[in-house]
């Protein structure tokens, strides 16, 4: 159709969310329709491209935007969180409706020009904007916490940018060109490695990995529901693990020591956060948590070296994203109808919000990796890559345990979650409740659609169009999946437990009103799911980890900002106001400059 | 060339003899002025980038230099005047705006236009006194422009600022006085070509001390920078603007490249001395950043910082990092500006300066928060604005000159620099306003134009780093700075 | 020679005084003291041994003069320098309004 789909596909959405900005807040039934056109078309255009690819766009002579195998399929990803949160944000968002339409376009073009950039002075700027972005739509909600996380996301963000530039700056003077597809350096020396990491840092920011996963939980909590399934849960991670993966397979030949560091990143991310989500009262932080924890599984996957390991990396990114996002909206959705986010007060919804419920549920199961959803294929990879790499180290053991265990853990919160949020008896806080309009159970519904699909029909759909082709090399599947055949014994076993429960279980059951100590209670106050796992913090190692981390202590930006104020205060000591004190810095300086010059 | 001094000595005697006339008359007198003034450096630009790095030379009363006196503009001149001019027509009109608040605005804009050309007038000068009478005259006015409203802070702000700058001006001047012993002539060119003669003498280098001394000082280069938190802080907001984002440069920094690279010719000692005062100033500007509470003083210990990146890039001393110094003078110069006049619109909304009493600026005058919040976001370095180009240049060039751990240092800062305005202004910004802000004043709508137009500057900014733009507007600085010693045959050249 | 280092002698001292003095006055007279230094030295380095004053008349030969460019450009400093003590003493008087007294290590409102 286009000749040159590339650049349109990037600058049409930035220009149309200038365009949503400009226009004024009444028009909100303008805002919606153009925003919903402008994404869909991007939708499309995107899987146009894909099947186009690859599809090289030319400035000057060099190739400035580039779509490979790689970059097509996460560019129909991203336009395709958009178009279904926007659909969803027709419903849900309340005020600034050109502003936030405006900044989600915005956001949308940035991250195809993240995506489609071949140049790596193109791919910063776009991304370098894309941390303006989040800013900026998570300060819409106006409120003193969104302010400080929106301020921590940006400066740990922007800080990683900085750090990037260097690391570019590095390749520059190594390789003298900008052009990923010509640059593929070996790591050899100190220099390769520095810009390497450099990168890897930027990288895990974005996608949130610990140590600079701080800003990932309070920007969760504090965004409002569709900012928060828009970008921590989906966008940032597809593009925080897609620059990993480009850097680790086209723009450096990575060695068995970097592959370590980064399994070593994920088995601490993997489990230092799905510890601190067993905790969490708050519905958005506990997923803030399990986002960060998810993320360990991607870096697991691609460190582990191994075409499937890797593989399997790409397919949780893809997996992560749907669920993570599907299990945001779902809190939007609890949150405007409900009010509130704490978990102690939520209770019973599953009867009035069946949709929102059958949705969470769905996506609960694929994050914790329960066949046949689409989440336990993609660990499955995982798992199968890091017993792959058996034979580069010995500590394939302790990633496989790590990753186990925080598979076993996040099921065990999302019990939680469920239990206090939808299950057991209705909290006396919420009055009536109604389930959510279509524009916001759609999009859940879908999503949670989608997670079964790429589940059941994994070998056939996500996994020989999208993941297979972008990696090099064919995978060797360990063992079998019969993915259809499970599914359908799977369904069986369910239905035939089902019909035993309805005709023949109920008979020999006498139900009671709850009694203590043959008294009737006057009021047994309800029990939330929160308090399960509070005895977990009395093992005293976790529990001083969970402390530690409440407290920030992992917290990079507050490490920095304490190391800031140790030099600060000596220094604002120093300038104490008295006008012949600085006149004998000039003087002292001046004689240093003296001394300088005339013995060197 | 004549023009950039005539018309704002005419405009500060005419603001002084239409003293009792309507602010309107006097208003509009100043705005043609400024403007006029702005539209000439341009038309001067493309005149001197047209002529591809010529100077163009304009004698005074008919004697030729040596022996006479001139003025001259080359491509850093030119460049320079533009930055001047363009920062002074914004803050004009908001100063139009600005300052109802006080008695005797002819006083104000008097004084003004005799800043504005004192700064044009270093900036034109081709002989080393006439570079001191301006100075002086500029930081004359500076020092009473400082102390405008006589409020006690302003009285000592002004008063420390006024000494230690005298004496800086004293050491430059028994630095002019060593080096006309040494070369029995003032002309810039004459001293060049003396000097090219006999390098290392050691006059040169006592001279090349006494020099530094007083023109860091000016420039706020640390350990000579501690006045610049206490003028900045205490002025008002468009003088703060005008001083950080203008006088410093000038006076300072184009003083040091005009005399360092064009008239004694770069050696390294001079080049190390520099990175090693613009490091220093990066960081203890950085840190010090940190600890503030009161928005205007963190806006200067930022200043300090950054003109540290300047001092550092024109000590790397390679092409790109010339470049890198003078994009970045020019970035900082807009930015810096705007971010003062907003802090002159927020002090004036909220009636203090201390930010943790602030917030909710964004909701209620939504022009100075989201332009500040770009304002902000340039200097930080984040895309598309211009400051990220200037820094990525600046870090690239050090790494390209062999310094990697200059570049390791720049990063760090950008990092900090990040770190400070966004966590001092986000909780200003954001965050629901304080219940008195109904009472509030709004901000006057002209101060909202010239700040957009800083906005759409600085957001424009990038622009000039294409190719076509490029050649035309900063390729010529460059070239001024790295044929440095080409200046004296030039200019001598130019008259024949 | 000898006039040359009692010269700087001179500025020397105005230096200490500018550095060490406490009251905001002295500070001024440093300063005065300074800048009278710097003319001073101008003065002298245009001098020419056996040189007469450069005055140019129809009936003297233009020889052996000193050298006139320095005592304008000190003429010119003395100007200069007359507006700068001017303002400092206008700052010092409106300083005694507000704070009351002359010590700088009192007139210490703004830190950090």
């Amino acid at each position: 159709m286009f000749s040159d789909p590339l650049p349109i596909l990037v600058m049409a959405p930035i220009a149309a969310g200038f365009a949503c900005i400009a226009v004024p807040d009444g028009m909100k039934g303008l805002i919606k329709l153009f925003t919903g056109i402008v994404t869909a078309a991007c939708l499309a255009g995107s899987i146009f491209v894909f099947r186009e690819k690859p599809a090289f766009w030319f400035y000057g002579d060099t190739a400035v935007l580039l779509a490979d195998n790689l970059s097509g399929f996460i560019a129909i990803a991203v336009s395709a969180f958009a178009f279904l949160i926007t659909i969803y944000s027709f419903g849900s968002v309340e005020r600034s409706f050109g502003r936030y339409f405006g900044y989600v376009l915005m956001t949308l073009g940035a991250s195809m020009g993240v995506i489609f950039a071949n140049n790596l002075l193109v791919m910063l700027v776009f991304w370098g904007f894309l941390a303006a972005m989040l800013y900026l739509l998570v300060n819409l909600e106006n409120t003193k916490e969104a302010a400080l996380a929106g301020r921590k996301a940006l400066i740990i963000i922007g800080g990683t940018d900085a750090v990037m530039i260097f690391g570019i700056g590095l390749i520059w003077i190594m390789t003298d060109t900008f052009s990923m597809d010509m640059i593929r350096l070996p790591l050899d020396s100190i220099l390769t490695y520095t810009a390497y990491f450099c990168i890897v840092i930027a990288s895990f920011a974005k996608a949130g990995a610990m140590p600079f996963h701080s800003w990932l939980p309070d920007v969760a909590e504090s965004a409002s529901g569709s900012v928060a399934a828009y970008l921590p849960a989906s966008l940032d991670k597809l593009l925080g693990i897609y620059l990993l993966a480009r850097v680790s397979f086209d723009l450096f030949i990575t060695t068995a020591a970097s592959n370590l560091v980064l399994l070593a990143v994920g088995a601490i991310t993997i489990v230092l956060a799905v510890m601190m989500a067993l905790v969490q009262h708050n519905y958005r932080k506990l997923l803030g948590y399990h986002a960060v924890s998810q993320v360990g599984y991607m870096i697991l996957g691609i460190g582990s070296g191994t075409v499937i390991g890797i593989a399997g990396g790409l397919f949780h990114m893809l997996n992560n994203a749907i669920y993570k996002s599907c299990l945001f909206l779902t809190s939007g959705a609890v949150e405007k109808k409900a009010g509130t986010m704490d978990l102690d007060k939520l209770g019973g919804l599953a009867k009035f919000m069946p949709f929102t419920f059958l949705a969470c549920v769905i996506a609960s199961l694929a994050i914790s990796g329960i066949p046949p959803f689409n989440g336990f294929v993609s660990k499955w990879m995982i798992y199968q890559g890091i017993i792959e790499s058996a034979s580069s180290s010995r500590l394939w053991v302790v990633w496989l345990c790590a990753a186990m265990f925080g598979s076993a853990l996040t099921i065990a919160s999302f019990m939680k979650l469920l239990h206090a949020a939808f299950m057991g008896r209705k909290s006396d806080n919420i009055k009536e409740i109604r389930e959510v309009g279509p524009s916001m159970y759609i999009p859940m519904l879908t999503l949670a659609l989608i997670c079964i699909i790429f589940g059941i029909f994994a070998f056939s759909i996500p996994l020989p169009l999208f993941i297979l082709p972008a990696v090099s090399g064919v995978p060797a599947f360990i063992g079998t999946w019969g993915a259809v055949l499970a599914t359908i014994l799977i369904l069986v076993g369910a239905a035939a437990g089902f019909i035993l429960y309805r005709f023949f279980g109920r008979s020999g059951l006498r139900i009671v009103d709850n009694f203590v100590g043959g008294e009737a209670p006057e009021k047994l106050s309800r029990v939330s799911g929160t308090e399960f796992y509070d005895t977990i913090n009395d093992i005293s190692l976790i529990g001083r980890i969970n402390r530690a981390e409440s407290a920030g202590n992992f917290d990079l930006y507050n490490i920095g900002m304490k190391a800031v104020n140790f030099f600060t205060i000596p220094l604002q000591r120093l300038h104490n106001g008295v006008l012949p004190t600085y006149l004998i810095w000039c003087f002292l300086g001046m004689v240093g400059m003296f001394l300088f010059l005339f013995f060197r | 060339m004549h023009l950039f001094l005539i018309i704002p000595l005419a405009a500060a005697f005419m603001m002084a003899i239409l003293a009792r006339t309507g602010d309107c008359v006097r208003d509009i007198i100043s705005g043609l002025a400024a403007i006029s003034l702005a539209v000439f450096s341009v038309l001067t630009l493309m005149a001197a980038n047209f002529f591809h790095s010529a100077v163009i030379v304009k004698s005074f009363a008919g004697f030729m230099p040596p022996a006479g006196t001139a003025f001259v503009v080359d491509g850093l001149s030119a460049f320079m005047l533009v930055t001047v001019n363009t920062v002074a027509l914004f803050v004009v009109l908001y100063s139009a705006g600005y300052m109802n608040k006080y008695t005797d605005k002819w006083k104000f804009q008097s004084l003004f236009f005799l800043m504005i050309s004192g700064i044009n007038g270093v900036l034109v000068a081709s002989d080393m006194f006439n570079l001191y009478v301006f100075l002086e005259i500029a930081a004359i006015s500076a020092y009473f422009l400082v102390a405008f409203g006589t409020e006690a802070e302003e009285l000592e702000a002004s008063f420390k600022y006024a000494v230690m700058g005298t004496v800086a001006s004293a050491f430059i001047l028994l630095g002019i006085a060593f080096l006309y012993s040494h070369t029995s002539t003032l002309s810039l060119a004459g001293i060049a070509q003396a000097i090219a003669a006999a390098p290392s003498a050691r006059i040169v280098q006592f001279v090349s001390v006494l020099f530094l001394m007083g023109f860091a000082l000016k420039a706020a280069l640390v350990p000579f920078h501690a006045w610049l938190a206490y003028a900045h802080s205490s002025a008002p907001a468009p003088i703060s603007a005008m001083l950080s984002g203008v006088l410093i440069k000038v006076l300072g920094i184009y003083a040091i490249a005009r005399i360092f690279f064009s008239v004694f010719g770069a050696s390294a000692g001079i080049c190390q001395i520099l990175i090693a005062l613009g490091v220093l100033s990066m960081i203890a500007g950085g840190v010090l950043a940190f600890g503030q509470s009161d928005i205007k003083r963190l806006f200067a210990y930022s200043t300090v910082s950054q003109i540290g990146y300047v001092a550092l890039a024109l000590g790397v001393a390679t092409p790109l990092a010339f470049f890198g110094a003078v994009f970045h003078l020019f970035n900082h110069s807009i930015v810096k500006s705007l971010l003062f006049l907003n802090s002159g619109s927020i002090e004036q909304m909220f009636r203090t300066r201390d930010l943790s009493k602030i917030s909710g600026v964004v909701a209620g005058a939504p022009v100075t928060g989201y332009t500040s919040i770009m304002g902000a976001m340039s200097i930080s370095g984040v895309p598309p604005f211009g400051g990220f180009w200037s820094k990525l240049i600046i870090i690239f060039a050090c790494l390209q000159a062999g310094h990697p751990v200059l570049a390791a240092i720049a990063v760090l800062v950008s990092v900090m620099t990040m770190a400070y305005y966004f966590a001092a202004m986000t909780p200003a910004l954001f965050g629901a306003g304080i219940n008195s802000f109904n009472a509030v004043k709004k901000v006057h709508g002209i101060m909202n134009v010239s700040v957009m137009a800083l906005a759409v500057l600085a957001l424009a900014a990038p622009l000039a780093l294409l190719p076509e733009m490029r050649q035309r507007l900063i390729d010529g600085a460059v070239q001024a700075l790295v044929n440095g010693s080409a200046y004296a045959a030039t200019v001598l050249g130019a008259i024949k | 020679m000898v006039t040359y280092l009692l010269c700087l002698v001179l500025f020397s001292v105005g230096l200490y005084c500018v550095v060490r003095k406490r009251n905001i006055i002295k500070i001024i007279i440093g300063i005065g003291i300074m800048e009278y230094a710097i003319n001073l030295f101008f003065i002298l380095i245009g001098y020419r041994s056996n040189g007469r004053a450069p005055i140019f008349a129809d009936d003297q030969a233009v020889v052996n003069m000193v050298d006139p460019l320095p005592q304008a450009m000190a003429l010119t400093a003395i100007v200069i320098s007359l507006a700068v003590t001017m303002m400092l003493v206008a700052l010092a008087i409106r300083i005694y309004e507000k704070y009351g007294t002359f010590d700088i290590t009192k007139i210490n409102r703004l830190k950090g």
